[in-house]
């Protein structure tokens, strides 16, 4: 809850008012039964009309007066809860943005919406009702407190003992509160992400018709939440029978009591009224107080979620390196000195030790088996993962003491999934550099061999794209995607296995195109036909170098990657679009 | 970027126009919707009813009886039956926390019965929801739906039907007492009553339209938040962190925005009741102290009217709170229902049949498609595979290869009068859609995987195959060398994303999947591209058995794949423009021939 007012405090001044506007309208609220009483003393039972009308306007200005300050305080309530509310979700986005792909696996994508969605309304609604009804609640219990010593102490010892029962029987209720509003929220996670994955895998699911197990799965997992939540409220509204059977029996104590007190001539029957009156006032304040109390519990349980992902530890070492190389203007040159690496999260060592140079301007291809870590260099070069040991050098610098975004700046990745975002081609391609031009992206759409494919659409460049790009073909997708990273004009181009889904004839085209670029291109393929043209070609076999040199060399020496060509030669007569 | 927000700005702004039309019908409908599921639970719900008459009884038999004792007290009473009276109470008060806490209990209960039940059949409707449904939505969109709007639901249903029957039933009863006391002042202080309706109509029609607007914004931003990180490694890789910020910036102001106008105007709701409160309470005492000078009435009446006039209030207040709770709960149940009014997968017509088994003969007859009525994807293509044969299909991208696929599994449905699908003789159309699909298995293009181990996601092809089968198929697939290096084998979780393993690997996942479904019909969409052509090798004599006696339909860029098929269909711009077999068509001199030619002259180089 700290973290929460160090968000309050940036609407301080809201707050501040929204309080001071509640308070005005609780001195009005007291007064009023004051006025009425002097109204129906003074004016009707005497039968003055000049006093009701007198009092009566009073009465009417004071309301227009509260009501004002109610309205007013709206205003500046609903300020602070949407403002803390903004500057939460706008904090955490902010902050994912920044995770490392470490950071991600401790939070799957379900949970961080849920937490930036959902956790974060909990607050919001807690927020605004407490602006306005907080003060209320604890005021009328204390002050009805203070009043009830003053008509008749032994009395309202009664209500001393009584109150203090019952505010630690709602504390301990809230605490068991919190903890099963956090599992409800857990929950919700799980829900959420059994629906993210259905989406995603839907086409999969309809072929297999598997849509009765994924309800099955689903179900249960609602089904769990269901359970949990009804856990959490039914705890939360044990407060209300409590509080009405505690205070309803303090009253019948008093009584009791007071009837004592009453033959004895300790208090008098008005006296006994009075205390009983009050009793019923703390009651009324304590079910607003219960309510309030439930919705703490739910902002509590959301808050330290949100919390978690704030006080996340990023350990990319960012901007703040000691020495970096900032505005570096990569040409291109790439050395990998002993690099060994492996999974964060796995033990399995992914690279052995892995050694070679390319120089600026080349272009080489990458080949090995399925598995083999072709694509975790790919993963290393732009800083996505460290190295576990060994150094990468670009341009003759270490790459750890490069800004990663001036680095990522100068390359364009084009993975192997290719994946775009809903919005239209234009703004698909445009997303590889700021402030693209019609002009640049028209540019690498045909560098990319999709211009005549985009003209060919009803809108063009405007057409929308669905999300992942659902409604376009693989080699439509990674053509888009393989434009977007050459409208960045890279230094470095890594291709992975971007070209799969191409027919032979435009994978040809394309990478021509690409030769004639001055970057740096290195190129994972599966065929040799993709990268028979290059300067030199790496043999990657688990994780390990075991050739490096042109084709016709390594046709000569290495027997591995004859094996592979001659695998290849077998069934690539050609390759037909 | 920035024109998307204001495309949505404009469709926002009209569909609230169009609404403000329709609104009181559809706040009916959706609240009938949401009976209806509350009408299931109907026995329970009678029970909280009747615990709420009794806790609102005893609530006001309470403090009656208190009163007596006082009074009783005064004049003196024996400690016996003082006691006895205090005994009494104290049951009263037992039976009324009991009574309040039933009805909370059960009406939780009833309450979170119906959200399971509605959030159940939502996600079963997307199960029978058309794949073109989900290509104009987004993942976080949906989800949205699912929870956020949900939780609008849940949350006013918990609440809020034990409020309105408590308010009403106090309402009510004032209402009767005071007509009884005098009808006269019972009219006057019904008098703010038309002021109280005219302000709510006014704030609620307010709240009505921002309650809308905040569910669609916080949907969008859901949207938003879900695309953005499942692409999180394309903003690092680009660098995109702060254009993402950005757009995001602009979608968290327009929700605080639509948020904050809700939430101010329902705030004006207790603020507006109290004040005409206060202006009853002056018309009471202003006109009836005329009245009681006239001696029409008595003071005595005046004096208890201002009392019951304040207790008509309060419930009034709650009530209009409740009618507030109640439109953000409709603006969540709207788009819920949304969904569930959104049509099905068309129904399998009414002759369609189920099939247990497949001989595999497949034919189009002049088939014409297009997604989206202005470019046609397929025109009148026709060809015919015999049992057993593999089809394979070729063209450039964007051909239509994919669709002939996405039609034969109905996917797609073919229109009316463009042409028919035949499977052994039989139009697919009367063929029931799920029997068909058990006939088929499929490797598409994006390899799926779900969040669980290696195991689960194979057997995903067949539900009842035992583990043996599993490393069977995996076996079949080549996938078990790879899948025996993983930390724990077979039982290693894989998550959604994929981590851990390489494409190549969940390329062969998906097909040991395909493997172990057994099918009649087995498509392949590019299925092998990503493997090296070592493992594709393996793969495809493993192929080469699983698709012996079952029709195949491939589509693939390896000739080796298509030299073999029984059938070549070359499809160029929607059109089939060739068929027949590699060597019939390379006779045929034609494009086939000619892309042959082209690749051959390119391996000889080689």
């Amino acid at each position: 809850m700290r973290k929460l007012f160090s968000y309050v405090n940036t609407y301080k001044k809201a707050m501040w008012l929204a309080l001071t506007l509640t308070g005005l309208e609780l001195i009005v609220e007291l007064f009023q039964p004051m006025i009425m009483a002097i109204i129906i003393d003074e004016g009707i039972i005497k039968g003055d009309l000049g006093t009701v009308y007198l009092w009566g306007g009073l009465l009417l200005g004071l309301s227009l007066i509260a009501f004002i300050a109610g309205i007013v305080n709206t205003f500046y309530a609903s300020d602070v809860s949407q403002g803390v509310a903004h500057d939460m979700r706008r904090d955490l986005f902010r902050k994912i943005q920044q995770f490392t792909f470490k950071n991600f696996q401790s939070f799957p994508t379900s949970s961080l919406i849920t937490r930036l969605t959902n956790d974060v309304t909990q607050i919001q609604n807690f927020l605004f009702m407490s602006l306005r009804i907080a003060l209320r609640a604890p005021l009328f219990i204390f002050g009805s407190m203070i009043m009830a010593f003053f008509v008749n102490v032994k009395l309202a010892l009664i209500l001393l003992v009584v109150v203090p029962i019952l505010l630690i029987i709602i504390l301990w209720i809230l605490k068991k509160g919190i903890l099963l509003f956090q599992r409800v929220q857990k929950k919700l996670d799980t829900v959420n992400g059994v629906i993210r994955e259905n989406l995603i895998g839907m086409r999969l699911i309809k072929a297999y018709t598997r849509g009765s197990h994924e309800e099955k799965r689903f179900f249960n997992f609602n089904k769990t939440l269901m359970a949990d939540n009804k856990k959490a409220l039914r705890m939360m509204e044990l407060t209300m029978p409590i509080l009405l059977f505690g205070m309803n029996l303090s009253m019948v104590f008093i009584l009791w009591y007071g009837s004592v007190e009453l033959n004895l001539g300790g208090a008098q029957a008005g006296e006994i009224v009075a205390i009983l009156n009050y009793a019923t006032k703390i009651m009324f304040a304590f079910t607003v107080f219960s309510f309030l109390m439930m919705n703490y519990s739910r902002a509590q349980a959301s808050s330290t979620r949100i919390v978690e992902v704030l006080e996340e530890n990023i350990d990319e070492q960012q901007e703040t390196k000691i020495e970096t190389f900032q505005n570096v203007n990569i040409q291109g040159s790439i050395e990998f000195d002993h690099v060994s690496f492996q999974y964060p999260s796995s033990d399995l060592p992914v690279l052995h030790n892995l050694s070679f140079t390319i120089k600026a301007g080349e272009t080489v291809g990458i080949l090995g088996e399925t598995g083999s870590g072709k694509s975790s260099i790919f993963q290393l070069i732009p800083q996505l993962y460290h190295v576990t040991s060994g150094e990468i050098l670009i341009d003759g610098m270490n790459i750890e003491k490069i800004d990663v975004k001036e680095l990522r700046k100068q390359i364009g990745l084009v993975p192997q999934e290719a994946h775009l975002f809903s919005g239209t081609i234009q703004e698909n391609i445009g997303w590889g550099k700021d402030h693209a031009s019609l002009d640049d992206i028209v540019q690498a759409a045909k560098e990319a061999q999709i211009h005549d494919f985009i003209l060919s659409l009803p809108d063009q460049y405007e057409t929308r794209v669905g999300q992942r790009g659902v409604n376009l073909s693989g080699g439509q997708k990674q053509r888009l995607s393989i434009a977007r990273a050459l409208v960045r004009k890279p230094s470095i181009l890594l291709l992975d296995d971007s070209t799969s889904a191409l027919d032979a004839h435009t994978e040809a085209s394309i990478l021509k195109t690409l030769k004639s670029q001055k970057c740096t291109t290195l190129i994972i393929a599966q065929k040799i036909s993709s990268v028979k043209e290059a300067d030199h070609i790496l043999l990657i076999h688990e994780g390990k170098l075991v050739g490096n040199g042109n084709h016709e060399t390594l046709m000569k020496t290495s027997p591995y990657y004859q094996d592979i060509y001659y695998s290849q030669v077998k069934e690539e007569a050609g390759q037909i679009g | 970027m920035v024109k998307t927000t204001n495309d949505d700005k404009k469709n926002a702004s009209s569909k609230q126009t169009g609404n403000k039309k329709i609104k009181a019908k559809d706040i009916k409908g959706t609240l009938y919707k949401i009976w209806l599921y509350l009408a299931k639970e109907k026995g329970l719900l009678s029970f909280v009813l009747l615990m709420i008459v009794i806790s609102s009884a005893l609530s006001l038999l309470g403090p009656y009886l208190m009163g007596v004792t006082v009074d009783r007290l005064i004049e003196g009473w024996d400690t016996n039956r003082l006691l006895t009276m205090l005994l009494w109470l104290v049951l009263i008060y037992v039976l009324q926390s009991v009574a309040v806490f039933l009805q909370n209990y059960w009406m939780i209960g009833i309450a979170q019965n119906v959200v399971l039940s509605m959030r159940n059949q939502l996600f079963s409707h997307l199960q029978k929801l058309p794949v073109s449904f989900f290509q104009k939505r987004q993942h976080g969109e949906l989800m949205s739906r699912l929870t956020n709007d949900m939780e609008n639901v849940s949350r006013t249903l918990n609440s809020s039907v034990i409020q309105v029957v408590t308010s009403s039933l106090t309402v009510l009863g004032t209402i009767i007492v005071m007509f009884w006391l005098s009808p006269l002042l019972t009219i006057l202080t019904l008098t703010i009553v038309p002021a109280m309706f005219a302000g709510l109509k006014w704030i609620t029609n307010r709240t009505g339209q921002y309650f809308k607007e905040q569910q669609k914004t916080l949907g969008d931003i859901n949207g938003y938040i879900e695309e953005t990180l499942s692409g999180q490694k394309i903003v690092k890789m680009y660098s995109q962190e702060q254009r993402v910020i950005e757009e995001f910036e602009r979608k968290n102001s327009a929700l605080k925005k639509s948020s904050y106008w809700a939430q101010t105007y329902s705030g004006f709701i207790p603020k507006l009741m109290n004040m005409l409160n206060n202006v009853s309470f002056a018309v009471i005492v202003g006109v009836g102290g005329i009245l009681a000078l006239k001696g029409h009435i008595s003071i005595g009446v005046i004096v208890i009217f201002t009392t019951y006039s304040r207790q008509f209030t309060r419930p009034l207040n709650d009530l209009a709170n409740q009618f507030n709770m109640i439109l953000s709960a409709v603006a969540g149940a709207e788009r819920v229902f949304q969904i569930m009014d959104e049509k099905e997968e068309k129904n399998d017509e009414s002759q369609a049949k189920d099939i247990t088994s497949l001989e595999g003969d497949v034919r189009f007859d002049s088939v014409s498609f297009s997604y989206d009525q202005s470019v046609a994807t397929l025109e009148e293509v026709s060809f015919h595979a015999t049992p057993g044969q593999t089809v394979a299909l070729v063209g450039p991208t964007g051909a239509g290869k994919t669709t002939i696929i996405s039609l034969l599994s109905r996917f797609y449905e073919v229109e009316q009068g463009q042409g028919h699908i035949y499977i052994d003789g039989m139009d697919i159309k009367n063929i029931t859609r799920d029997s068909l699909r058990k006939q088929m298995a499929f490797v598409l293009q994006d390899s799926v995987l779900f969040k669980t181990t290696v195991r689960e996601n194979i057997r995903y092809g067949r539900l009842s195959a035992t583990d043996d089968e599993v490393i069977f198929a995996a076996k079949g697939a080549n996938a078990h060398d790879f899948i025996m290096k993983l930390p724990n084998g077979y039982d290693t979780i894989l998550d959604s994303e994929g981590q851990g393993i390489s494409h190549g690997q969940r390329q062969l996942l998906s097909i040991a999947r395909a493997m172990l479904a057994n099918p009649s019909l087995l498509i392949l969409d590019e299925a092998t591209s990503s493997i090296d052509t070592i493992t594709e090798m393996k793969i495809n004599e493993a192929l080469q058995r699983l698709m012996k006696g079952r029709t195949s339909f491939v589509i693939a860029h390896r000739l080796n794949t298509i030299q073999n098929a029984d059938l070549i269909i070359v499809l160029k711009n929607g059109k089939l423009i060739e068929k027949g077999t590699h060597d019939s068509l390379l006779k045929a001199n034609g494009f086939y021939a000619g892309l042959v030619h082209s690749q051959q002259g390119k391996s000889t180089l080689a």
